[in-house]
Parts: C-alpha cells; structure tokens; sequence
C-alpha cells in the first residue's frame, strides 16, 4: 500500500488530529478572548468527528429500522448518540464563555486577554 | 426593530416552526431527531420572537419564573418516570420490562416510555434556550 | 432494597438542586435546612453501603437493565463509597459553616443559586465515583466544570470573572483530550465500560499499541489539567483564591481530588499496572510530583495574599498524592489515599478558619495577621493546627501521611523521594510558621495583647473544631482509616 493510499484510507483520523491541533493552537496562542472560544469548538469538532468516524461502517445505512429490508447493514449508532451528549456540553461550555466574556468586557473594558493580564498586576500592585 | 414585514413574517411563521418542533419531539424515537432537536427548534422561535419584539414584550409571554418551573419540571418528570422502574422492577429507568407498552415498531406510540422522556427533555430544552438567550441579552453593555 | 441506595443518593442531590428554585419565595432558611436534611440522609446511606460492602463484597447495577455493553452501568466497591462518604462528611462540615458565614461576598438574591450549583455539585462528584463508564465519566466531568466555574463567577467582581474564564478554557481543553482518548479507546475496544474496556485494552495491547499510547497520553495529560497537576497548575491559585471561602474549601479539599480518583481509576483499572509500567507513566508522574511539591511551596512562600497561598500550596499537596500514585504499589496507593484524606480535612479547615478572619476582619494579606490570635482565638487555633498538620508535625493527619509516603519510597526503592518529602516539610514550614507566630505572638499596631474576641456564629464555630479535633483524633488513631483504604486500594485491582 503506498503512501497515498493509506493517507486516503485515513483521512478522517488525520483530519480529525489535524483540526485538534488547529484548535489548541487557537485556544493556546490567541489573546482575544473570542478566538480562543472559537479554539475550544474547533477542537470539540475534532473529537466529534474521530467519535463519529470510528462508528462508520462500509456499505452501511442510517439506523432505521426499515421492515422492508431486513437484512440491512446498520452504520453503528452509539457514537453518533454519544456525541449528541457532546456537542450539547459543548454548547452549553460555549454559552457560559460567552456570558464570561460579556462580564469581563463590562469590567474591564476590553477583551483582549494581555491587555486583561496588564491590568490585573497592575491592580495587584497598588 | 419597526419592521412591519418582519412582524407579520414572524407571527405567521413561529406556529409552524413550534408545530414542527413538536412533531421532531414526538417522532424522536422513530426518526432522526428527540428531545434535543425539537427543544431547540421550539426554543429558537421564541429568540425569534424576543429578536422581533423585545425583550420586554417577550418577557410577558415567557417569563423567568416560568421557564425556572419549566427546567426543573422537564427534569422531575425524567426523573419520576425514572423512579417507575426503581419501583416496578428494582432499576432505575426501566423502559418495556416497568410496563410500558412497546407498540408497534415504526409508529408514534411505541418504544415504552421513551416518547414521554423526549417531551421532559424538550421543555427542558426549550425552557433552557430561552432562559439562555434572556440572559444574555438582559446583560447589556454598558 | 440496599443496592437501590446509590442512584437513590445521586437523585436526592439532583432532586434537591431541582426544588431550590420551586420555592425561591419562601424563605431562605427552609432551603438550607431541607438541603442539610438530603446531606444527612445521603451520609446515613452512604454508611450503609459503606456497610454493606465491606461484609458482602462489591455490586453492580444496571441502569434501566441494559446490558453492560450497551447501557450505563455503575460499580459500587469499597473505593467508589469509601470516597463518596468522605466527600459527603466533609461538605456536610463545609455547609453548615457555609449557612454561619452568608457565604462571603455572595450577593443576597444569589443564596439559592449558590445552593442550587452546590448540590448539583455533589450530584456529580458522586456519580463520577460511582459509575463504571468512561463516556459517563466525561459527562459528569462536564457537570462539575460548569458548576465549578459558576461557583467561582458567583462573586460577580473583576477578577472572578477572569479566573472563571482561565478555568473554563484550562479545563475545556483538559476534557476535550480525555474525550479524545475515549475515543481512541472506543476504536480498538467498542466498548465504553470500563471493565470491558479494560479487558480489550489487555488484549489488544501487542496489537495496537501506538493507539493505547496516544490514548493514555491524552487521557492523563487532560486529567492532569482538571487535577491541577504541577505543569498544568496555573488556573488554580486565581480561581481557588477568588471564590467565597466556603467554596474555596470545597473546591479545594475535595473536587481537585475526584479528578485524581478519576486518575486513578483510569491508570489502575482501564490500562492496569503493566501497561502503565511499560510506557514509563510511573517515572513521569514522580518527577512531575517532585518539581510541583518544590515549586508550589516555593511559589506560596512568594505570595501575599493569603488564599492565593493556599492555593499554590494545594499544587504542592497535589504532588505528594500524584507522589503516592506514581510509586504504583499497595503501599504508594495506600499512602495517596490517605493524604486525599488528611489533605482535604487540613485545606478544609485551613480555608475555614482564614475564611472567619477575612468574614470579620476584612484582611486578606499575610503581613496583617499580627495579633488576630487574641481576638479570633478559635479560628487561629484551628489555623495553628492544620498548618502544623501541612508541615507534618507528630500527632496530627499529615504526619502520618509522610510517614507512609516515606515508607513507601523506602519499599520502592527511591531514597531520592524522601529527600523531596523532607524538603517540601521545610519549605511549608517556611510560609506557615510566620502566620501562625504573628497571629500568638507579635502585638496589633492599635492593641496590646489583650484578649478581646470577636463574637463567631456557632454554625461557624462548630465545624472549625470539629476539623480540628478530626485532624488530631485520625493523626492519633490512623490504623481503622488504614485498613479501610487498603481494601479500597485492594478493590481497585
């Protein structure tokens, strides 16, 4: 198998990794506070979509039951279920940051996480 | 917003968008969709709603107090069809074996109490969205 | 009738956390004393289980009877409920001193939600402790983030609000690694549940093993942000420091610590020891155990205000429990068990009693403390008291707790842990002592040494003692608690 093929064959995992990293960068290395919540969905979306990878089955259909074809092969649907429970955390994860960012551009005036960090040894100075 | 097409738009289109939350709620365990999906369907004509309208006039129809009974009573009903099958067969959520009737596969009433779950989980849901969104629009800022 | 009581308990919290804002109108001290009647019935039920476990041997139940493969199951052993009676007993101490001390700096309208985190809180601290799935894990986890950043935020001042949001990234990233790490672990096993997870793991380790690697990467390294271990400690000291002191001593003595139990439970139970052995966990955990129980001292002796050093000072109590772990014996576990133990009852009665001096002094810096001994007798006794336990002294929980680190790096082997372990007693002697000599010793700027004491509530009072007296009664008789941790850390194999 050359290399390309395996890349091909993979490319939900590598995509999956790749999309992770992008976000943990986003999260890690951003100061506005905004971006960095963006970070966290990307790499939320990163987990999902390995989660949902993994429960993929060739050939396979969504699990309905259908009586009209009984012996149908059923793509696996408790990945797809577990990540519902995910994307809710996440959602709700991202609501909370937000209502967190409102308050500390009320406070402080900006959202900018190195002008927050000047202000907070400032204050620690005084 | 002095809109007077977005107003008639939005009054004629939230029954729809409510029924069609309703409907995802109630096919839940027969077809893609639940609980969640229908919840925040329903719950997102009411943005619309406080989007059109304001705050204040969405307020009215759709307080805090009764979106608080509504999360809390979205979950104690989970929990108390939960507790039929702590008492009924000594497990917590018990579905066919507590007495649930199965039905028919493929139609509405069938597969036990999961239909009753997928209700609680939509107000909850809804009850949530809206409370959410109340908040965070009521944190003006300054 | 007994094997219902754990969901029981579990419903009773989430039914409480339910009822608060039903009756918001009515007033505030029947919500407290309803909450104090759940807290008291999950603790009676918690000795039951303790009970029953201990003579008849560890149950599973079965949610909704689904099988294990597919359904949620829950493992009740003498791990799961020995640490869900000991976070029980201790928040159960923390609430009452919470209902003395109007829970510091919370607005008054605020009361109910305050209660309302808190129970949810303990809904799922316990449900991590009792179930035997990993995904569900993941879901209580999130749980207790929530709650734990919006009890943090409930001050509504500036620097709660940047805390809370340092903590919630810090641990976002911290949970999405351990969901990854699931995942992978869904990849090869098809199974969530621990135990079958466990068993696919064992097997299919020679087959797969770069996929098991990466999974334990990303498993331990996003606990050991939620654990605030020491590289990843930083959001610990601003968020642990900002929140009300009743809090801060929850947060401190016990939900730091359920992460480490989760730890624990995916290190022993998930990979299991041979496996850990053979991608070195073990070497990486003692030295991260041994720089963070150096730095965290050193970084609290650095601090002014007073919380926040005890909050670099849990980073250093911290290391010696992940210390204990990464000697990956009996006696190592053993030892970490029990500074979970004394750890939490001594940060709980250290957070207490600064938090009564903060409530009727307004002081929050070291060098203020001069003379407060005289007027806040009690509470700086019980100071006094927990400090000396944090550095070690004969007669009191910390003590005993080095000992059996101590031992247990003389039974692995490494003479150089013992060297860290005397070291760090030195340096928290370096940052306790002072407080306690100007609190009995030096004169107050505007007062001689006369005694003139402040009037505490005795809802506040009470649980400051009874920690106290705690402290010194398990430093004394250590052996009955030993020998329930040792069937805990038996049950974990």
């Amino acid at each position: 198998m050359s290399f390309l093929d395996a890349l091909i064959d993979h490319i939900n995992y590598i995509g999956a990794m790749a999309l992770f990293v992008i976000g943990l960068h986003t999260v890690v290395t951003h100061s506005n506070l905004i971006k960095r919540i963006m970070g966290i969905n990307i790499m939320g979306t990163a987990v999902f979509l390995f989660f949902v990878a993994i429960g993929n089955v060739t050939g396979g259909v969504p699990p309905i039951i259908d009586q009209t074809n009984p012996d149908a092969v059923y793509i696996n649907p408790l990945p797809s279920v577990l990540i519902l429970t995910g994307i809710v955390v996440v959602v709700s994860i991202t609501v909370y940051s937000l209502s967190l960012v409102i308050r500390i551009y009320e406070t402080h005036g900006t959202i900018d996480q190195e002008e927050i960090a000047k202000m907070t040894s400032e204050d620690r100075d005084q | 917003m002095n809109d007077i097409i977005i107003k008639s738009i939005t009054r004629l289109i939230i029954p729809f968008i409510q029924l069609y939350g309703v409907y995802i709620i109630l096919h839940g365990h027969v077809s893609p969709g639940g609980g969640f999906a229908g919840g925040a369907m329903i719950g997102t004509s009411l943005v619309l709603y406080t989007l059109v309208f304001g705050i204040d006039k969405s307020k009215q129809k759709f307080s805090h107090r009764v979106s608080e009974y509504a999360e809390s009573g979205g979950i104690l009903l989970y929990v108390s069809l939960g507790l039929i099958g702590i008492v009924i067969t000594g497990s917590f959520l018990t579905n066919i074996e507590a007495g649930f009737p199965i039905g028919n596969p493929g139609s509405v009433l069938s597969g036990g109490m999961i239909p009753l779950l997928m209700v609680g989980i939509g107000i909850k849901v809804a009850s949530t969205f809206i409370t959410l969104f109340h908040t965070l629009i009521e944190e003006e800022v300054v | 009738m007994i094997t219902q009581l754990p969901i029981i308990n579990l419903l009773l919290f989430l039914g409480m956390a339910l009822i608060i804002p039903l009756f918001k109108k009515r007033s505030f001290s029947l919500t407290t004393n309803l909450g104090l009647g759940v807290l008291f019935l999950v603790w009676i039920s918690s000795i039951v289980l303790l009970y029953h476990v201990i003579t008849e041997g560890a149950f599973y139940y079965q949610l909704g009877n689904y099988d294990r493969m597919l359904g949620i199951e829950l493992l009740i052993n003498t791990f799961s409920v020995l640490f869900s009676l000991f976070i029980v007993s201790l928040v159960i101490i923390i609430y009452i001193y919470s209902t003395g001390d109007a829970t510091e700096g919370v607005a008054e309208k605020e009361y109910g939600r305050y209660y309302i985190l808190l129970f949810i809180l303990l809904f799922a601290m316990l449900g991590i402790l009792y179930t035997n799935d990993l995904f569900n894990t993941y879901v209580f986890m999130e749980i207790l983030s929530i709650t734990t950043v919006s009890i943090i935020s409930i001050k509504r001042k500036k620097e709660n609000y940047t805390a809370a949001f340092r903590y919630v990234m810090l641990n976002e990233v911290g949970s999405l690694s351990y969901l990854f790490g699931v995942a992978l672990l869904y990849m090869i096993t098809g199974y969530t549940n621990i135990e079958l997870v466990s068993e696919g793991v064992q097997s299919g380790w020679s087959l797969y093993p770069a996929n098991i690697l990466t999974a334990i990467g990303f498993m331990v390294t996003g606990i050991g942000i939620k654990a605030a271990i020491f590289p990843f400690h930083i959001w610990l000291p601003d968020a642990h420091s900002t929140a009300p002191s009743s809090s801060s001593a929850i947060l401190s003595a016990v939900v730091v610590k359920v992460y480490i139990l989760i730890m624990i439970k995916i290190l022993f139970r998930v990979f299991g020891i041979d496996i850990i052995q053979a991608v070195h966990i073990p070497t990486v955990l003692l030295v991260i155990a041994s720089i963070g129980m150096i730095m965290g001292s050193i970084f609290a002796i650095a601090q002014t205000d007073v919380k926040r050093m005890l909050g670099y000072s849990s980073v250093a109590q911290i290391g010696y429990i992940v210390m204990g772990i990464g000697m990956v014996s009996m006696l190592g576990l053993q030892a970490a068990f029990f500074h979970i133990f004394s750890h939490g009852l001594m940060k709980a009665a250290l957070f207490l009693s600064v938090g009564a001096v903060i409530y009727h002094k307004k002081i929050r810096n070291v060098n203020e403390f001069d003379g407060i001994g005289f007027q806040m007798p009690v509470a700086m006794f019980v100071f006094s008291i927990a400090a000396l336990g944090m550095i070690g002294v004969p007669l009191t929980t910390g003590f005993i707790s080095k000992l059996n680190l101590g031992l247990a790096a003389l039974d692995a082997g490494q003479v150089v842990l013992i060297v860290v372990l005397i070291v760090s007693g030195f340096l928290n002697a370096l940052y306790y002592l002072p407080i306690m000599i100007s609190a009995f010793l030096k004169d107050n700027k505007d007062q001689q040494r006369v005694m003139r004491v402040e009037k505490i509530p005795k809802t506040m009072l009470v649980p400051l003692v009874v920690l106290g007296g705690l402290i010194i009664a398990i430093g004394l008789f250590p052996g009955e608690l030993l020998s329930l941790l040792e069937a805990a850390a038996l049950s974990l194999t």
